[in-house]
C-alpha cells in the first residue's frame, strides 16, 4: 500500500492506496509546523491499517518553497567569475555579488587565472556585512571545477566560520546563472532540510512506519529523502506536480489533455502529452530568479474560487479573496457564488444568494443572468490567455536536431481534466462554451495526494565528454570527471555514461525494469587543420516520467 | 514589445562530410557558451522552434535543377523555415528583432541551383525577403552582408531588383572565394546602385570595418530608407577564421550589429568554430537585444592586429571616396543603361566549388519603363559526373505592371514547350505561382 500526502497553503491531503483502488482520502487543515499537519494527516489514514503494510510513503511539500518565499533564509553572498559574456549586471543572480577575475571556456580550458587578493577582499566586505554563506561560481565550472575548488578551499582555510558552497555541486547544468542561484538557496535551506527530515523521522517511527520515504520533485518524480538533502531544491513547486499526475491517474495511460486546478485564490493549467506532463525547458524560477531545477510547465493565474466580484466604477470586477464563498458562510459574493447561482456547482442551495446577485445585478443595471455570464466570460477569457501561454511553451520547444524538428507534430488538445473544488463548474461551463471534452475526475479534491502516492522516481542525466580534453560530466551536480580510458566511438560513451546512470539510478531507488529513454545521443568529431583531434559526446538519458498505475474509476 | 527573437538551430544531425567545415560540431561551442551565459532566460529574448521553409517559399527564389529536393535535405528547409518564422514574429510585432542562428548557410546560393556552392544550396535571406513581400507585401528591403565571402547569391537574385538594395562588404575577391564582388557590380539596368560591394583589403581590423560601415553603408540605407534590413551575419571576418585573412573582432561585429540594428540576422559563414563564434555569436544576440556586449573580449584577442597597416587605411579611405563620388553623381536614366535597347543581355559561367559543376548562362532583361521588367535566364551545367541540365526559367517582378505580367505568361505559354531544354520554369512572383514543365531531350 501506498501513501501520499500534499501539504497545501490552506489543506493537507492524504490518500491511501492499494493496488489501483484508493483506500481512504483525508484533508485536514495545514499547520505552521508542517510536520504535525503530516502527523495529523498519517492519524487519520493509519486508523486500523497495519503500517507494516505500507510499502511508501511520498509527500509533495511546499517547505522549501515557502521558507524561499517568505525570505526565512540566512543571507548569501555570491563569488562569480564570470569570464569574457554577458554583464552580470544584466542578469538575475539572486543576491549580492563581487566579480573576481578567472575564467574557464568552454572546453574546460584555463582562460585566466584566480587572483586571491581579489577573493579575500570580497570576503572581507561579506564578513563586515554579516554575509557568511558563501556561494562559489564560475562559468563552465560543469566542465572544469578548479578555480571553484581554489576559491572555496582558500574560503574555509581563511574564513572558518562561513559556510560555502561552489555552483559545481549543485548542479551541472549548462547555465551558471542558475547553477550560481541554485547554489545559493541550497545553501540557504540545507539546514531547514535537514530539521524537517528529523522531524518527519520521528512522527514516522511513532506510527510505526519504516517504510522508504520520499519527496515529490518539481517535474513529478520522486526522490527518495537522503538525497533531497544534497538537492533540497529539486522538491520546490511540486505541487502543480502532483495534481497533473493525479489527473493522469484518474485517466487513461495515453492521455492529452489540459488539467486545471482552481484553488480558492489561483488556478493552474498543466498540459498532458500521451501520458506524460510537459516539463519547462529552461526549468523552475522562484521569485523571478531562474534555478536548475526540472519542473513542469504550469501557467497559473492569481483567480480562484474564491476570487471576490466588486464593482468599480459602475462595471463588475475581480477582487482578492476576502473569505471562503457567500453561500457557504463567506463575506462577499464570489466566484464559486456564480457558479452555484447559474447551477453548475452544488455545494449550496442558489437560494442562499439569490438576493445578493440580484442585487448586484441591479447595481449594474442588468439581468442577474447578464451579470453571471459577464462573471464566467471573464474568468473563462483569463484561463484562455493562460491556456493559449501554455501551448505556446509546448509549441516552441526549441529543436537542434533535424529530427526534433520533423517529429515535432503538435495539435492541440480539446480535453480538459478539471481539479479543485470550483473546477467542475467551470468545467462544465467551458464544456457547453467550446465543446470540449470535459474530466471532472471522482478524486478531484484530493488528486494531488494521489499524484503523490503514485509518481515513480526519475532521473534524467545528460552526459557530456571530450576525449580530446579528457573530461566528461553531466548535469547533476558534482557528477562530473576526467575520462581515465579514452572512448573512441558513441558505443564506448554509451557504455560508460550508462554504468553512471544505473549507479545514480540506484542510488534513487529507481526500479531495476525502469524504462529508460534516449533524449539523443551524438558523437561530434573535433577537426582541427584538417585532422580529428578528438571526439564530443552527448547522449542524454531519462526514466519515463509518469506514474505507477491506473486508478480503476476514471470518473 | 521589445523582445529580440532567436531560432537556435545548430543541426546536430547535419554534416557535408564528416570533416567538412559544415559539419555537426560548427555550433556546438557556441550552444555552449550562450547557453551557458543565462541570458535565455532573460525575458528581453524569446526563443522560437525551427519550422520547416514551403516548397513554394524556395520556388519564389530558385530554379532548383533538376528539382527541389535533389538540391535540398530537410535541414535547408528547416534553416530556410527559422528565418521565415522570425519574419512572422517580426511582422505581427511579436519581437523588435531576431536572430536566425542556424545552419546550413544559404548566401552563395544564386537563382538557378545546380548544386552546392560555398557549402550553400538555397539562399535564406532571399526566401526571407520573397516571402515578406509576398506575405506582407513590402517593398522596399536592404541586405547589409558582414560575410567574409561577397554574398554572390545574394546578388544574383537580386541584380535586376530595384527594390531590393544589397550591400555586401567582404574581403576582396581577388584574395578570396569566390572572387567576385568588385564595385563595378552595382547592379542590372533596371537596378542601378542597388547592389553595392564593399571588397576589403585583407587585414582590415575593427577599425576598417566600422569606418566602412559609418561611411558607406550608413549613408546608403539613411537615402534607401528601406521597410526592413536584414543582415547576412557570417562571421568569418574574425581575425581567427581559418578560411580569411581580416583581422576583425566580436567586439567589431558585435558594435556593427548594434549601430546597424538589423530588424533580422540571419547567420551565414564563421569557420573559426571555437575561437571565433561562440564569442561573436553572443556578442550579436546582445547586441540585437540591446545589452550590453563589451565585456564579450575572445580569450585570443590580444592576438589579434589590432592597428590597422598604413596600406590598409589608405585602400579603405579610396574605397570610401570611390562611393562617395558615385553617390554624388546624378546616376545615368535607366534607358541609358539598357543602351536604348528593349533587352539587356548577359552571359556568364558560374562554379559550384562544392560539387565540382561548371554552370553556363545567358541572362535577358525586357525593358520596361514601369516595372523591373520580364527577367528570363537559359542555362546550362556540364558536369563531368552525373547528368548535365539545359534549363529555361522565366521569372515575373512581384511588382511587374500588368503589361509585363500579360507578356510574362504569354511568353511561358510559348516557350514552355521549347525541346531545347530538359526543364522549363515559370516564376510568377506576382500571383505567387509557380510551374515547371518537364520536356526531356
Amino acid at each position: 500500500m501506498f501513501i501520499g500526502i500534499d501539504i497545501g497553503g490552506t489543506f493537507t491531503d492524504g490518500v491511501l492506496i492499494a493496488g489501483r483502488e484508493v483506500l481512504k482520502s483525508v484533508k485536514v487543515p495545514t499547520q505552521e509546523f508542517l510536520s504535525y499537519s503530516i502527523e495529523d494527516a498519517l492519524k487519520e489514514i493509519l486508523l486500523d491499517v497495519d503500517p507494516h503494510k505500507i510499502e511508501q510513503v511520498t509527500l509533495s511539500t511546499t517547505l522549501i518553497t515557502n521558507l524561499i518565499m517568505q525570505d526565512q533564509t540566512p543571507q548569501t553572498g555570491m563569488l562569480l567569475l564570470p569570464g569574457p559574456g554577458a554583464n552580470p549586471e544584466q542578469l538575475n543572480f539572486a543576491c549580492e555579488y563581487k566579480i573576481l577575475s578567472g575564467a574557464i571556456d568552454y572546453r574546460g580550458r584555463l582562460i585566466k587565472t584566480v587572483n586571491l587578493n581579489e577573493v579575500k577582499e570580497a570576503c572581507d566586505y561579506f564578513a563586515e556585512q554579516q554575509i557568511q554563506h558563501i556561494v562559489v561560481a564560475c562559468k563552465f565550472s560543469q566542465r572544469n571545477p578548479a578555480l571553484e575548488k581554489e576559491i572555496c578551499q582558500f574560503v574555509q582555510k581563511n574564513y572558518p566560520e562561513f559556510k560555502v558552497i561552489t555552483s559545481h555541486e549543485v548542479s551541472g547544468l549548462l547555465n551558471w546563472v542558475r547553477r550560481a542561484n541554485g547554489a545559493c538557496y541550497t545553501l540557504a535551506t540545507r539546514e531547514a532540510c535537514h530539521e524537517f527530515r528529523e522531524k518527519i523521522n520521528k512522527t514516522l517511527t511513532k506510527f510505526n512506519l519504516n517504510c522508504p520515504l520520499f519527496i515529490l520533485k518539481a517535474d513529478g518524480g520522486t526522490l527518495p529523502i537522503e538525497i533531497s538533502l544534497q538537492y533540497p531544491l529539486e522538491t520546490i513547486f511540486s505541487g502543480p506536480a502532483a495534481s497533473a499526475l493525479g489527473a493522469l491517474a484518474c485517466n487513461e495511460e495515453q492521455t492529452t489533455a489540459v488539467v486545471i486546478d482552481i484553488g480558492g485564490t489561483t488556478t493552474d493549467l498543466a498540459l498532458l502529452l500521451d501520458g506524460k506532463p510537459l516539463l519547462a525547458e529552461n526549468g523552475a524560477t522562484i521569485k523571478s530568479y531562474p534555478l536548475p531545477v526540472r519542473s513542469l510547465a504550469v501557467s497559473s493565474l492569481e483567480l480562484g474560487g474564491d476570487t471576490s466580484l466588486i464593482i468599480k466604477e459602475g462595471k463588475i470586477g475581480f477582487a482578492p479573496r476576502q473569505g471562503s464563498a457567500l453561500c457557504i458562510g463567506g463575506p462577499v459574493l464570489t466566484i464559486t457564488d456564480v457558479l452555484v447561482y447559474c447551477g453548475y456547482s452544488e455545494i449550496a442551495s442558489p437560494d442562499l444568494i439569490k438576493g445578493q446577485v440580484e442585487a448586484m445585478a441591479e447595481e449594474l443595471k442588468i439581468t442577474p443572468p447578464q451579470l453571471t455570464k459577464l462573471v464566467l466570460e471573464m474568468f473563462i477569457g483569463q484561463l484562455e490567455t493562460k491556456l493559449e501561454t501554455i501551448f505556446r511553451i509546448w509549441e516552441e520547444e526549441p529543436a537542434y536536431r533535424i529530427w526534433q524538428v520533423l517529429s515535432a507534430e503538435k495539435e492541440r488538445p480539446e480535453k480538459l481534466i478539471c481539479l479543485g473544488g470550483p473546477a467542475g463548474g467551470i468545467g462544465r461551463y467551458w464544456a457547453e462554451k467550446n465543446n470540449w471534452q470535459v474530466i471532472i475526475p471522482k478524486y478531484s479534491a484530493v488528486a494531488n495526494a494521489i499524484g503523490a502516492a503514485l509518481a515513480k522516481p526519475t532521473l534524467k542525466i545528460e552526459f557530456f565528454a571530450d576525449t580530446e580534453r579528457r573530461i566528461y560530466s553531466t548535469n547533476i551536480g558534482a557528477l562530473q570527471g576526467t575520462l581515465l580510458q579514452p572512448l573512441r566511438y558513441i558505443d564506448d560513451a554509451k557504455k560508460f555514461f550508462s554504468m553512471i546512470f544505473q549507479a545514480t539510478a540506484k542510488e534513487r531507488h529507481l526500479a531495476k525494469d525502469a524504462d529508460i529513454e534516449t533524449l539523443y545521443e551524438e558523437g561530434f568529431n573535433v577537426v582541427r587543420d584538417g585532422q580529428t583531434k578528438g571526439r564530443i559526446f552527448q547522449i542524454g538519458l531519462q526514466t519515463v516520467p509518469g506514474i505507477r498505475t491506473f486508478l480503476q474509476e476514471g470518473e | 514589445m521589445s523582445k529580440t527573437g532567436l531560432i537556435f538551430f545548430p543541426a546536430f544531425d547535419w554534416a557535408i562530410t564528416p570533416t567538412h567545415p559544415e559539419r555537426e560540431e560548427r555550433l556546438l561551442y557556441t550552444r555552449d557558451q550562450i547557453f551557458e551565459e543565462g541570458i535565455l532566460d532573460n525575458k528581453s529574448i524569446i526563443e522560437y522552434s525551427p519550422r520547416l521553409a514551403d516548397l513554394k517559399d524556395i520556388q519564389r527564389v530558385h530554379f532548383c535543377v533538376p528539382n527541389i529536393t535533389a538540391q535540398t535535405t530537410s535541414a535547408h528547409f528547416i534553416s530556410a523555415g527559422s528565418a521565415l518564422k522570425l519574419g512572422d514574429a517580426l511582422m505581427t510585432g511579436e519581437i523588435k528583432n531576431g536572430f536566425s542562428l542556424v545552419r546550413p548557410p544559404g548566401h552563395h546560393a544564386m537563382r538557378v541551383v545546380h548544386g552546392n556552392r560555398g557549402f550553400c544550396n538555397i539562399n535564406n535571406e532571399a526566401i526571407l525577403v520573397e516571402y515578406l513581400r509576398s506575405k506582407y507585401k513590402i517593398r522596399k528591403i536592404a541586405i547589409v552582408d558582414t560575410d567574409v565571402h561577397h554574398g554572390d547569391g545574394t546578388q544574383d537574385i537580386f541584380y535586376h531588383d530595384p527594390d531590393v538594395l544589397f550591400i555586401s562588404m567582404h574581403q576582396d575577391g581577388r584574395t578570396l572565394y569566390p572572387g567576385t564582388g568588385f564595385i563595378e557590380e552595382a547592379g542590372g539596368p533596371g537596378a542601378y546602385l542597388r547592389n553595392i560591394n564593399i571588397p576589403l583589403p585583407p587585414h582590415t581590423t575593427d577599425e576598417g570595418f566600422l569606418k566602412v560601415w559609418r561611411e558607406i553603408v550608413k549613408p546608403l540605407l539613411d537615402n534607401f530608407a528601406p521597410e526592413l534590413i536584414i543582415n547576412s551575419a557570417g562571421q568569418d571576418n574574425h581575425f581567427t577564421d581559418p578560411l580569411a585573412n581580416m583581422q576583425v573582432s566580436c567586439q567589431g561585429y558585435a558594435q556593427l550589429t548594434a549601430e546597424l540594428k538589423p530588424d533580422l540576422a540571419v547567420l551565414e559563414g564563421g569557420y573559426a568554430i571555437e575561437t571565433a563564434l561562440p564569442y561573436v555569436n553572443l556578442g550579436i544576440l546582445l547586441a540585437l537585444a540591446g545589452k550590453d556586449y563589451t565585456r564579450v573580449i575572445e580569450p585570443q584577442y590580444e592576438q589579434a592586429e589590432q592597428k590597422q597597416s598604413v596600406q590598409v587605411n589608405r585602400y579603405i579611405d579610396k574605397l570610401i571616396s570611390y562611393w562617395h563620388d558615385k553617390f554624388r553623381q546624378r546616376p545615368p536614366e535607366k534607358e541609358e543603361l539598357f543602351m536604348k535597347k528593349v533587352l539587356y543581355q548577359h552571359s556568364r559561367s558560374i562554379y559550384y566549388d562544392t560539387d565540382n559543376i561548371r554552370e553556363q548562362q545567358q541572362e535577358y532583361v525586357y525593358f520596361c519603363p514601369d516595372c523591373p521588367g520580364i527577367y528570363q535566364v537559359i542555362s546550362q551545367s556540364d558536369r563531368t559526373i552525373g547528368k548535365n541540365f539545359g534549363i529555361k526559367g522565366i521569372s515575373i517582378p512581384i511588382y511587374a505592371c500588368p503589361i509585363c505580367e500579360e507578356k510574362g505568361k504569354e511568353m511561358w505559354e510559348r516557350e514552355k514547350r521549347d525541346r531545347a531544354y530538359d526543364l522549363c520554369f515559370l516564376q510568377d512572383k506576382k500571383n505567387d505561382h509557380y510551374l515547371v514543365d518537364h520536356i526531356g531531350k
